[in-house]
């Protein structure tokens, strides 16, 4: 994508102002451009992920917004007002670091308390809401513990209680779930889309896990290079990624590259002229060169002359094929673009075997079209 | 072998190996505590025993019990002792005020350059401990330009001197033990991970907030570990007062030292000496308790 507005919910235009709102934002560490010209809304109540590879410019995003960074250029609104000068202690957002960063000398209630007590909450009240807070992440009893005699998860949970209980207009989640263990990291994430649900505030979460940001985000926007490629839903940006970065980013992906035979008709051919079926809408008026996407699981595996096979047929032959339980990877080599990776649900006790001679098929629908830049 | 053998004979060889696991703590102690015992314990047990003995060094010592020299002892270097404590904690304060900021700015500001100014700290101690005692006694001579400058100041009276009073002892201490407080502080500053203060800042603390609630309880160790290693020796130094205080008003280290080596009264100088210890005790340990360190290293 070169279009740098990229707008949700809310924000520019819409009557109510957007909870974030970024204006051609750009942020350089001496000669590294590490965000670059980056507008953005993000709507109200939404839980927002910040996708992409390390070095792409996430944090950097989020430490801007949190006011631990200062931009090079552009501004930065919350909720319509310009915060782009003030400090972080000024800002109405909290913070859950990568670390969690829990203060090592201060009890699992103190460490809650902390926003509190720069706020003049009287003490009745302040106690109330770090045992309510406490209770919401499920660490009710453990107020006197020092973060050093929690577990990992509990950390995290403290992380989230003090950030949460200042009632932030915005929470930043900077890879929150990194350094959990991959049961814990299921868990949390539900329980954390679970909170967002439950104190309705806006969530921006950077990560670099793909698969994090789809199980709880409503928007997901995978950066690369500091900039947004692709700005939607999951769902949506995950079945038609638009460029080649967001397509093997996010999930999986087999690319061929192909020519138009006719714009109409949405027919295609590869290098070795195998004609190919994409919805004819994908084929903008000016595109030439470009290439097809299908994801793995969108390809079926059959045996060659099969009666039921879709209209896209590629021929090869199984180079590897690996039993996981739910589903079988197929690498299956083709003259016409290679290697391509096709998962295959085991519905059946019917699999295909390392040096068999396969057809590939898949329906036209299911496939989205890359524009080379 | 039946299986319920082998199984036993697995079991005792997993014991021995247990056993011998908790042997190698003691073991590795061995060297350290043999050191201790010889060179620290069997002297400190005879530094009492001759505390206790009367005579002279003509006649020799003998034991007998005289309990009385911890009375004369402290007749003759109250003050002495004194005086050690105020030099040694107004010396032990300034090198605190002088060295934290100091450790602060390399530890979060020094970037690149953190080592380099380390080594800097460490540099005066290239020179020995004597001669940059001695060198004090330049900066502070009567004509030199410390005092020139504060008389043009009007900080000292015309007439007034530095050196030979307690300023210039004070000033001695607090130079030569400053590395003492410095490294210990740095170490404890330099282990705190910025998004601590950054979540701080983030949770409305503005900067002063933050050093207050978060830096400076972080620091604790390093303030203690500072603190007892300039108070601790400065308490007992007698090189910087003999070399720029005032013969009328020594330092208990002074006194010792005069008794051990120069009037050779083994028995007051060993009182001396151990009281000194009692007393730097009795000062430290309600001090550790009260900074509550025990909470930042468990």
């Amino acid at each position: 994508m070169t279009d740098t507005t990229i707008t949700t919910q809310g924000g520019f235009g819409s009557s109510e102002p957007a909870a974030v709102e970024l204006f051609n934002i750009t942020k350089r560490f001496g000669d590294v451009l590490a965000v670059d010209d980056l507008t953005l809304a993000i709507g109200e109540n939404k839980f927002f992920a910040l996708l992409g590879p390390s070095g792409c410019g996430k944090t950097t995003t989020l430490r801007m917004i949190g006011g631990f960074e200062d931009p090079t250029e552009g501004t930065i609104n919350l909720h319509g007002e310009d915060v782009t000068g003030l400090k972080a202690y000024r800002r109405p957002v909290n913070t859950v670091f990568q670390s969690y960063a829990l203060f090592p000398h201060l009890s699992v209630f103190e460490n809650v308390a902390f926003g509190l007590r720069r706020t003049n909450v009287d003490k009745g009240e302040l106690e109330q809401r770090v045992a309510e807070m406490l209770d919401l992440v499920q660490l009710s009893g453990l107020d006197n513990r020092h973060p050093a005699k929690l577990s990992g998860g509990q950390q995290q949970r403290v992380a989230l209680a003090r950030a949460l209980i200042n009632h932030p207009r915005v929470l930043l989640l900077d890879e929150p779930l990194g350094a959990l263990d991959l049961k814990l990291r299921k868990e949390m994430q539900i329980e954390l889309k679970r909170i967002q649900q439950e104190v309705g505030i806006t969530f921006i979460h950077v990560t670099h896990d793909q698969e994090e940001a789809m199980t709880m985000a409503d928007t997901i926007a995978v950066m690369n290079k500091g900039k947004i490629e692709r700005m939607g839903d999951p769902a949506e940006i995950y079945e038609d990624p638009r460029t080649a970065f967001v397509a093997n980013f996010l999930g999986g992906s087999n690319l061929m590259p192909v020519t138009v035979i006719d714009r109409t008709a949405g027919s295609v051919a590869t290098a070795d002229g195998t004609t190919l079926f994409v919805p004819p809408k994908a084929l903008s008026p000016d595109t030439h060169g470009f290439r097809v996407g299908v994801r793995p699981e969108k390809l079926n595996v059959y045996r060659p002359g099969s009666g039921d096979i879709p209209p896209n047929v590629l021929t090869g032959r199984v180079m590897d094929a690996s039993f996981i339980g739910v589903s079988t990877h197929y690498v299956v080599r083709t003259s016409t673009a290679g290697d391509l990776s096709a998962v295959v649900q085991n519905l059946t006790g019917d699999r295909f075997s390392q040096g068999e001679e396969v057809s590939l098929g898949w329906h036209p629908e299911r496939s989205f079209v890359i524009h080379d830049d | 072998m039946t299986t319920d053998e082998a199984t036993s004979l697995v079991n005792v060889g997993a014991r021995q190996a247990a056993r011998r696991r908790k042997a190698v703590p003691y073991l590795l102690l061995l060297p350290g505590g043999l050191w201790l015992a010889i060179f620290y314990i069997a002297p400190m047990i005879q530094l009492v025993g001759i505390s206790l003995q009367e005579g002279t060094y003509q006649t020799g010592y003998s034991m007998t019990w005289r309990w009385e020299n911890y009375a004369d002892a402290f007749a003759l270097a109250g003050s002495h002792f004194l005086r050690s404590f105020l030099y040694a904690g107004a010396a032990t304060l300034l090198a605190l005020f002088i060295a934290y900021p100091l450790a602060y700015g390399i530890a979060f500001r020094g970037g690149k350059y953190k080592n380099l100014l380390l080594v800097l700290v460490l540099m005066p101690f290239l020179t020995p401990f004597l001669l940059r005692t001695l060198a004090w006694k330049v900066i502070l001579a009567d004509s030199g330009f410390v005092v020139e400058t504060l008389k043009t100041l009007h900080i000292i009276s015309p007439s007034g001197r530095i050196l030979a009073t307690g300023w210039a002892v004070v000033a001695g201490i607090t130079y030569n033990f400053l590395a003492f407080m410095t490294l210990p502080i740095y170490v404890s500053l330099e282990k705190i991970h910025p998004s601590l203060i950054e979540a701080a800042n983030d949770l409305y603390a503005k900067p002063v907030t933050a050093f207050r609630k978060v830096t400076l309880p972080l620091s604790m160790p390093g303030i203690v570990a500072g603190t007892l290693l300039t108070l601790i020796p400065a308490a007992g130094d007698f090189v910087n007062a003999s070399l720029l205080g005032n013969p009328q008003r020594l330092m208990v280290g002074n006194i010792i030292d005069n008794r051990f080596l120069r009037i050779v009264d083994y028995p007051t100088a060993a009182a001396l000496s151990f009281s000194l210890m009692l007393v730097i005790l009795a000062i430290i340990i309600p001090y550790v308790r009260a900074s509550g360190t025990e909470d930042l290293v468990a």
